[in-house]
């Protein structure tokens, strides 16, 4: 076809301006940071070297460890919350009509509202007192169900994760209608001569062409929910009593609540190996299942 | 009116049984509508509160629609400045996002090459990254580099940090779009530039759409680059301007809740804007193979 | 193809020109005879102490033409970072507000920070007319880095009046009164007090302090803060997380008290659902923003209960000096004098006076005009003037031991170990001496 002289300046034309924009605001300031592991530092006056003591205080933390736990919870609520319903709601919702078209508006609509809002609207909801939770359960009865939801070490982990689940639904959504709509027409034509329909045709139609679609998402799920933050840093800044703590939520507590940057600094190092490790298996057992 | 519209468009072979079924999905669907939706009514119906009446009955319709509360917000917190500040940032960088995004998607799944395995990797690599972490680091290089207190010092990092999605998602599109169309097109005698611009662009309307909605809602609403790399208040965006009423000790809600309403209004009208686009554009994208 | 390639040039030449623009503009203004003088706070809000410190720099650049202030009015929720950020990058402005405490020390140890000595020396009126102890956490060596422009009263006991008057209940004087008449509103299904500890801080700021002052005296925590002879984990401060765990167990705080945020527990007691509530002086101004004058009659205000067997005083209200202005250590020439100037401006006696007018605390021997000002604060002044001043725990605590006592009375209040509890904040304060 064309020279290959060619094809390498098209290559590099191309990449170079989102390389150099991404490597010099992402990955130098990443191993800056890691560097900065390396030493005990409050972020003023003079830092001092103390090798991998961060790293290994990081690692010996029950703290980081609970964090850690935490976010698998959030990461488990919303592989297993927000696609099984993206997924749902895109089979129901193939058509365009009006009510369908409204239906897809209100799901989406959560991702509009920015994160801080989202946690403090949550907040209220999930007030012992004054939320409408609480206030439903009293009101059919189950009085003894109330609970002080984000107060509450039991329950609060989980409590959380709602709101970033309802958070992100809507993306999720949109994505599988894309794909659902994606897969050739021949392919459903030929499924309906086939005598495929209702059941028989979501499994052995629909899902196998949108393999990998469900895949990205779970994939972006995961990512998504490691780097949870704001929600619930507004709905209960990690706590009470470090309760809700998740890895980010730690991170910004040593380094900006505590002034240690050194040791924030080593946390953020270890949550992007963490995250690694985590992605890194889910691809291992997604390729598995293929 | 919806179920009218809903029962035309699927008269086809309406029994009993499947008229029930439909009947419970409507019902399911339209709950489940109004618990997403029932958050947002909760924060502008606040917004219409005086303090007190917010803490007196916090789920109930607000008493009178005076717009003081959205005045005072938009006054005392300079939300005009804001939101033109806001307009300026998170439009540029998401075009930058999306060119540069498609450009580097196209290449990516398009041509095979030595360190592409690599590339990819590295890319994917930036999902992961809590922003959070980088703050003193970008902080000190962007300072060396003399950008804070400019756009560009909201605009460079938005776009690098949504680049891996961006890329991720069009990717994973544009390796749908079959070979042959491009084959054609070289026949008819387009460049890779030509390709791009004729086939790969317009045919990733959707994925790009997508990727517009996600960087638009993402900048729009950032708050922690805003807080660190911005210092003229002149250049502030629309999240700084909601936290100033509260100050640690008191909050004052009924300010927030305004302040946050008209930070919200813009998105949900982008958003209502834009979506009969990517709806279009899904259909129009939609490439039978 | 060509194209493509002068849009990207054109591109990568924009963003070398915005970054050269900022350059630039600095060099331009910087050649006009100006001083320039930059000074952050926290007075963000729309509140009336924030309106008038805002209105106060306005006057300061109306009456100095030839300086030119570049004012950030930073919210309260990112201060600390942003301070933080800049301070870790050395580019802190001329002029910021700091808070007393551990805060100023990390800004004086890494000297970042310059002496305010001579104003002090040219002002002594006004500098004798400071509350005993005002100027101390400023106090570096002899040398005197900031004027206070705030006090923080941490822990005063507010009441509902008419709650104690209908259930036939006195004020609590004493601790065994203050049980039992907690234990009296738990029966009448009154919540006895309100607390929002969402943000941690609150139970050991408001409460806790003032309680374990009176268990162990002052002298014994100003030790344990310097690991001088005594520990988080001796006995006596064992006792007094031991009299905040009988809070807890008497069930004297509503149950969600833990993710309930300072303003809802305020108006939560406002609304009379609560008959007690220990907070600091910021709830005077926010109630009375927020709340009818009669409701804001039935609220008393008074100290925490005195301790009888403990080896503290009993009427010590937990504070002290608050905030004030610090001057950037690489301020010189003429901007420093500028800079001292509008220092001045924003702590001298008008200045402390205007604030406290905004019903705000200042550490500044003021005769209050009962007519102007709100009733409550009127009493609380008074209250505070009198009374003799306890250590807000973590002003005096390194960060990370803060955090350990914030997160520890949170544990407690879960049912947490008390000796685990008193381990960890040892641990903490002594890692990060």
């Amino acid at each position: 076809m064309q020279s290959s002289s060619k094809l390498r300046g098209l290559l590099v034309i191309t990449l170079l301006p989102a390389l150099l924009l991404y490597s010099f605001f992402v990955i130098i300031p990443i191993f800056w940071s890691s560097y900065y592991g390396f030493f005990e530092w409050s972020g003023l006056g003079d830092a001092t070297f103390i090798g991998f003591q961060n790293y290994l205080e990081v690692v010996q933390s029950p703290i980081f460890w609970r964090s850690f736990k935490n976010n698998l919870i959030i990461v488990g609520a919303s592989v297993l919350g927000q696609v099984p319903i993206a997924l749902g709601l895109a089979l129901l919702l193939r058509k365009s009509n009006m009510f369908q078209r409204f239906v897809r508006s209100a799901v989406f609509l959560p991702m509009v509202i920015s994160t801080v809002v989202v946690g403090l609207i949550w907040g209220y909801i999930f007030d012992p007192e004054l939320g409408v939770i609480n206030a439903v359960l009293r009101s059919v009865g189950l009085e003894s169900w109330t609970r002080a939801w984000l107060a509450d070490p039991e329950v609060n982990m989980y409590a959380v994760a709602v709101p970033i689940i309802w958070n992100y639904i809507g993306p999720y959504l949109i994505i599988f209608i894309a794909a659902i709509q994606n897969i050739p027409g021949e392919i459903e034509e030929a499924a309906l001569l086939d005598g495929a329909t209702g059941w028989r045709k979501l499994v052995y139609i629909i899902l196998p062409n949108m393999w990998g679609t469900i895949k990205v998402v779970i994939i972006l799920c995961i990512s998504g929910s490691l780097k949870a933050f704001d929600q619930v840093f507004v709905m209960t800044g990690g706590g009470p009593a470090q309760s809700t703590e998740i890895l980010a939520t730690y991170m910004y507590n040593n380094t900006f609540l505590v002034y240690r940057y050194g040791f924030g600094s080593a946390i953020s190092t270890m949550i992007i190996i963490l995250s690694l490790i985590l992605i890194l298996i889910s691809q291992v057992l997604m390729r598995r299942k293929d | 009116m919806s179920t009218e519209t809903y029962k035309q468009n699927s008269s086809l072979g309406f029994s009993l049984k499947t008229g029930l079924f439909k009947t419970i999905r409507v019902l399911f669907l339209t709950t489940f509508s109004l618990l997403m939706v029932y958050p947002l009514y909760w924060l502008i119906t606040s917004a219409f509160k005086t303090n007190e009446e917010f803490f007196t009955q916090p789920y109930a319709f607000p008493t009178s629609f005076t717009f003081e509360n959205f005045q005072r917000a938009w006054e005392v917190a300079n939300l005009g400045q804001a939101m033109i500040n806001s307009t300026i940032v998170t439009v540029t960088a998401t075009v930058l996002t999306i060119f540069l995004g498609a450009l580097t998607a196209y290449v990516l799944s398009r041509f095979t090459f030595k360190l592409k395995g690599v590339l990819v990797v590295f890319f994917m690599l930036g999902m992961l990254i809590p922003v959070h972490s980088t703050l003193v680091p970008l902080f000190t290089l962007m300072n060396e580099v003399g950008l804070l207190d400019t756009y560009w010092a909201l605009i460079l990092p938005y776009t690098a940090f949504e680049l891996p999605i961006a890329i991720f998602l069009t990717v994973a599109y544009m390796s749908t779009i079959p070979k042959e169309l491009e084959e054609a097109a070289v026949i008819d005698g387009s460049g890779y530039w030509g390709i791009f611009f004729k086939i790969m662009l317009p045919l990733s309307v959707p994925a790009l759409s997508t990727v517009a909605i996600l960087a638009f809602l993402r900048y729009w609403n950032e708050f922690v680059f805003a807080l660190v790399f911005i210092n003229d208040s002149s250049l502030k965006t629309l999240p700084l301007s909601l936290a100033i009423f509260s100050d640690g000790f008191s909050t004052d809600y009924a300010l927030t809740m305004a302040a946050m309403t008209i930070a919200v209004l813009p998105t949900i009208v982008m958003y209502l804007m834009f979506q009969e686009q990517i709806m279009k554009g899904m259909v129009a994208g939609s490439v039978k193979g | 193809m060509k194209k493509l390639l002068a849009m990207m040039f054109v591109l990568l030449l924009a963003l070398a020109a915005c970054g050269g623009d900022g350059d630039n503009e600095e060099a331009a203004s910087g050649d006009s005879e100006k001083v320039k003088l930059s000074i952050w706070h926290n007075f963000a809000g729309d509140d009336l102490r924030a309106r008038s410190v805002r209105d106060m720099i306005a006057q300061f650049q109306e009456d100095n033409p030839e300086i030119e202030v570049d004012e950030q009015a930073i919210p309260v929720d990112g201060y600390r970072q942003r301070i933080s950020t800049v301070a870790a990058a050395d580019e802190l402005p001329d002029i910021f507000l700091t808070y007393a405490g551990s805060f100023t020390d990390e800004f004086h140890k890494s000297d970042l920070i310059q002496p305010i000595t001579p104003l002090f020396d040219d002002n002594p009126e006004w500098k004798d007319s400071f509350l005993k102890g005002a100027l101390d956490p400023y106090n570096y060596d002899g040398e005197l880095y900031s004027a206070p422009v705030a006090m923080s009263a941490t822990s005063f006991m507010y009441y509902n009046k008419q709650l104690f008057e209908e259930n036939n209940v006195e004020v609590p004087k004493t601790w065994d009164e203050f049980i039992s008449v907690i234990d009296t509103f738990n029966s009448k299904g009154i919540t006895p007090l309100a607390m929002g500890n969402k943000a941690p801080w609150v139970a050991q700021s408001t409460t806790f302090g003032a309680i374990a002052d009176r268990v162990t005296g002052t002298e014994w925590f100003m030790n344990a803060v310097n690991e001088d002879g005594a520990s988080f984990t001796d006995p006596v401060f064992i006792d007094a997380l031991n009299h905040f765990k009988e809070l807890v167990e008497h069930d004297a705080y509503p149950e969600g008290a833990n993710s309930m945020d300072n303003t809802q527990a305020e108006q939560y007691f406002a609304q009379g659902k609560a008959a007690m509530m220990i907070n600091g002086s910021w709830t005077i101004s926010s109630l009375s923003a927020s709340v009818s004058e009669d409701v804001l009659k039935n609220i008393g205000i008074t100290t925490v209960p005195a301790i009888e067997d403990g080896k503290g005083a009993g009427n010590t209200i937990t504070g002290g000096p608050g905030g004030g202005y610090l001057l950037s250590s690489k301020t010189e020439g003429a901007a420093k004098d500028a800079a001292l100037d509008l220092i001045y401006t924003l702590s001298n006696e008008e200045a402390q006076n205007t604030i406290a007018e905004s019903n705000s605390m200042v550490m500044y021997d003021l005769e209050l005009d009962q007519e102007t000002v709100n009733p409550l604060f009127y009493e609380a002044f008074n209250l505070v003037k009198s009374a003799e001043f306890a250590p807000v725990y973590d002003l005096h605590l390194t960060s990370a031991g803060g955090e350990a006592v914030n997160n520890g009375l949170q544990e407690i209040m879960l049912g947490g170990d008390v000796e685990k509890v008193a381990q960890d904040i040892e641990k903490a304060q002594a890692a990060n001496k």
